[in-house]
Formats: structure tokens, sequence, C-alpha cells
């Protein structure tokens, strides 16, 4: 599930990446450490070993499909998918995505939310792959998956850069395998 | 360059092909053939580097490194672009023609040579930052920074961005909207370009490019895949020039 334990066990750009996020205590609501990407965008070098990381493990897997989360996915997949010759397909928020859509719902801690992605942006028996920044509980991911695979394609692995405690030793996710970078920042004297 | 062979100019708006490799379903568009054209791209004409081709004529482009050396590929590469690029009728509402970039990014090849044209125009340019529009900026954005070297800087609707930001209100048809920038994302007399997938009547744009400025940023230029000349954006972004791929 790890990179590091996934064939990238010392590889410095690991600890760099993990540097260059900020962990923003309470937010969005108190208790939460938020793992704050945003400050990995602002240094070229990390951002350009993450993307190089992704593209490195994926570009022999005849993967034509990367499909990003919103809008965080957004800011990590297109790069992936134009270095591996792939489609990107954006996964949205309800009402944003002006062709007709599938949607997928999912749970939050309180609540419901949904995922749209466009009819015919897949077909049956493309390849993908899933893309977010963070993942939590895996709802989003897995809505992520049904989605794709409601419209016959076949996810092959869902990335993302970081991989909260939530996921208590999860390496799947719907059966999928998750692929995650680094493990949450503390705070210590950070920031 | 006001016309090249295959230059197109054609009357009926609101209508276009749509490569139907790229969705099984959804809007199809009956398209005429008008006669004398080789290909029916409907509603836009391709803008190259800023040069529209419009009765009006020529407009002056301000950087004189753009001279027309590889005009035959760049033509290709934006017909390209632009018919890939999906008209939706009546969303979000009706009489609204959609400029949906979403088909762009299902021909990778389009996608490069989208992106291709950016980094061209600008890794040259000494561009330290790149700000990107949520949610479609972030799309276009992100490959530009990481191509040339640059801060990718997300500006997001509120309560989006975590830490401290700085917000910037501006006008919608109706109403408001408040643009956020982190604090600390970017440094006084840095140089940026302000990237979003379409301009339209500038509103947006022209938050970003006051936010940025607040903070002692030199925006440099505006960069969009589309524009819709006839909502004037241009005129709302002062002096700050605007390059788009296709008008």
């Amino acid at each position: 599930m790890f990179a590091s334990k996934n064939g990238l066990k010392g590889d410095p750009r690991l600890e760099a990446i993990s540097e260059a996020i900020r962990v923003v205590p309470h937010f969005p609501k108190p208790g939460i450490m938020f793992q704050d990407i945003t400050t990995l965008l602002l240094d070229h070098k990390v951002f350009k070993y993450i993307v190089d990381i992704f593209v490195d493990r994926y570009k022999n897997m005849t993967i034509s499909v990367v499909a990003g989360i919103e809008a965080r996915g957004f800011m990590f997949g297109p790069s992936i998918a134009l270095a591996i010759g792939a489609k990107f397909v954006p996964l949205r928020k309800p009402g944003k995505l002006p062709g007709k859509v599938i949607y997928q719902a999912y749970e939050l801690e309180y609540g419901e939310d949904c995922l749209e992605m466009h009819i015919g942006a897949v077909q049956e028996g493309e390849k993908a792959l899933v893309i977010d920044d963070v993942v939590a509980t895996g709802g989003t991911l897995s809505a992520a998956i049904k989605l794709l695979e409601r419209m016959g394609a076949e996810v092959v692995e869902c990335a993302c850069v970081v991989g909260l405690p939530e996921l208590k030793g999860q390496s799947r996710l719907n059966g999928k395998p998750l692929y995650i970078l680094v493990e949450p920042r503390e705070i210590e004297n950070c920031c | 360059m006001a016309t090249t062979p295959n230059s197109l100019v054609l009357e009926i708006s609101g209508v276009k092909i749509v490569p139907q490799s790229n969705y099984h379903s959804g809007n199809s568009v009956k398209v005429k053939l008008l006669p004398n054209t080789k290909s029916p791209i409907a509603r836009r004409t391709p803008t190259i580097y800023g040069r529209t081709n419009t009765p009006r004529g020529l407009q002056q482009i301000k950087s004189s490194h753009m001279a027309a050396q590889n005009v035959d590929s760049t033509d290709d590469r934006i017909s390209r672009i632009s018919s890939s690029i999906r008209v939706i009728a009546d969303f979000p509402k009706p009489g609204i023609l959609f400029q949906d970039i979403t088909t762009l990014l299902l021909d990778p090849k389009a996608f490069k040579d989208t992106i291709d044209l950016f980094v061209e125009r600008y890794k040259e340019q000494n561009i330290n930052v790149v700000a990107g529009i949520e949610a479609r900026g972030f799309i276009f954005g992100a490959p530009i920074a990481l191509a040339i070297g640059a801060k990718f800087v997300p500006l997001r609707k509120p309560k989006k961005l975590p830490g401290e930001v700085i917000s910037e209100e501006y006008s919608l048809e109706y109403g408001t909207d408040i643009m956020e920038m982190h604090v600390g994302a970017v440094q006084a007399g840095e140089r940026a370009l302000v990237v979003d997938d379409l301009i339209a009547t500038g509103g947006t744009l022209s938050a970003a490019i006051r936010l940025l400025e607040r903070v002692g940023v030199d925006v440099v230029e505006c960069a969009c895949v589309i524009e819709l000349p006839e909502l004037k954006g241009r005129n709302l972004l002062g002096d700050k020039p605007l390059f788009v791929l296709v008008s």
C-alpha cells in the first residue's frame, strides 16, 4: 500500500514529499489535522517527484484513463495522464459536469455526498487509475471505483499522495489496490 | 496571419461536430456543411497567438517573439483542439452554450498540444508562479507549472483552503462571489501567469489579477483555452494581456 514498502524503500524523494506537506490543525473542524498539499505544489521539485513516481509506476500498465477526483485530484491527475498518454476524466460534485452523467452517492461522517462522471468518458474494457490527494475513509475513492466499473472500465489501482489512519491498515478498497506515497505528517513543531 | 488555406468563418452558431468516438450518448448535434469549407468547425475560428480572424482585422500582439515560424503545425494543433471541445446547449441555464473542455481531455493528443502551446509561449519568460482558478484552471495550470518549472497556486472558492487566506470579492451576473489564495503562496516581485479554461465576462480573471497584485506580484499574462469574445472579457483585464487558443 505505501510506496516505502512497495519498491521505494529509502527513496529520498518520499521524505522530501512528506516534509513539504503542511499540517493545519483543526481544519475543517476541531480535532482534525488537515494535510495541506498546496505547499507541495509551491515546491516545483517535490511536485515533480510526485508525478514522476506515479508515472514510473503506471506507464507500462496500458492504462488509458486517469480519473481525478474534484478538486485536488485535478492538481495531480492531469500531469500523470499527459505523461502516460491516457485520457483525463474529472469526477465531480453534482451539477458541475454539463453533459449527461451517471452519479454515485457515498457516505460522509454526517450525511451523504455524490460524485458524477460524464457518460461516454470511458469505454468498456479500458484500464483506469483513480487519483486523489488524500485518502481518509476511502468513501470518495469507493464511489469513484463504482462509477468507473459501472461503465465497464477496469480500475487497476487507486493512487493518493497521503493516506490517513482511518484506513486502519487496509491495503485494498472495494477489492482494488491502493498506492499511497506517504503517511500523514505529524505536527511536531512544523509549519 | 489573417487567413490560412484552412481558415473557416462560418455563419451558423451554436452547432458543431463533436467526434463520435468521445462519447456514446449525450448531446449529439447536427451540423450543416457550408459550401467552400473543408471541415465544419462551427462557431469559432482558431485564434493564433492573440490574433483573431475577424473582419476587424489583426490585433497587434505585444510579444515580439510570437513570430509565425511554426504556423502550420500550430494550425493543425489548434484545429484539433478546437474540434475536441463540445458545446452543450442550455447549460447551466437556457440560452447558454456551454464550452465543455472535458472532451478535449479525452483526446490525449489534443490535451498535450494544448499544454505544449502554453509551455512554448511561457517557458522562456521567467514565470515563477502559475495561478489556476478552481476547478478547471487546475487541470491546465498544474501541468503548465510543472513543465515550466513554476510554482502552482490554486485560487479557490471560499473555505476550501485550510490555511490563512486573502480574499477578493467579485461580481457575478446576480450577486457576488469570493476568491481566495493562501497567504505566503506568492512573494512580492514574482512573475505570474493566471490560467483558466475559459474567459467569459472576465470577472473571475480580473479578481485573480487583483488578488495577486495586492501582494505585489507581477501578473505577466492571463492564459485561457477558450475566449468568448462577444462578452468582451478582455476589457476587464486592464493592461494585462490575454492569450487564448480558441476564440
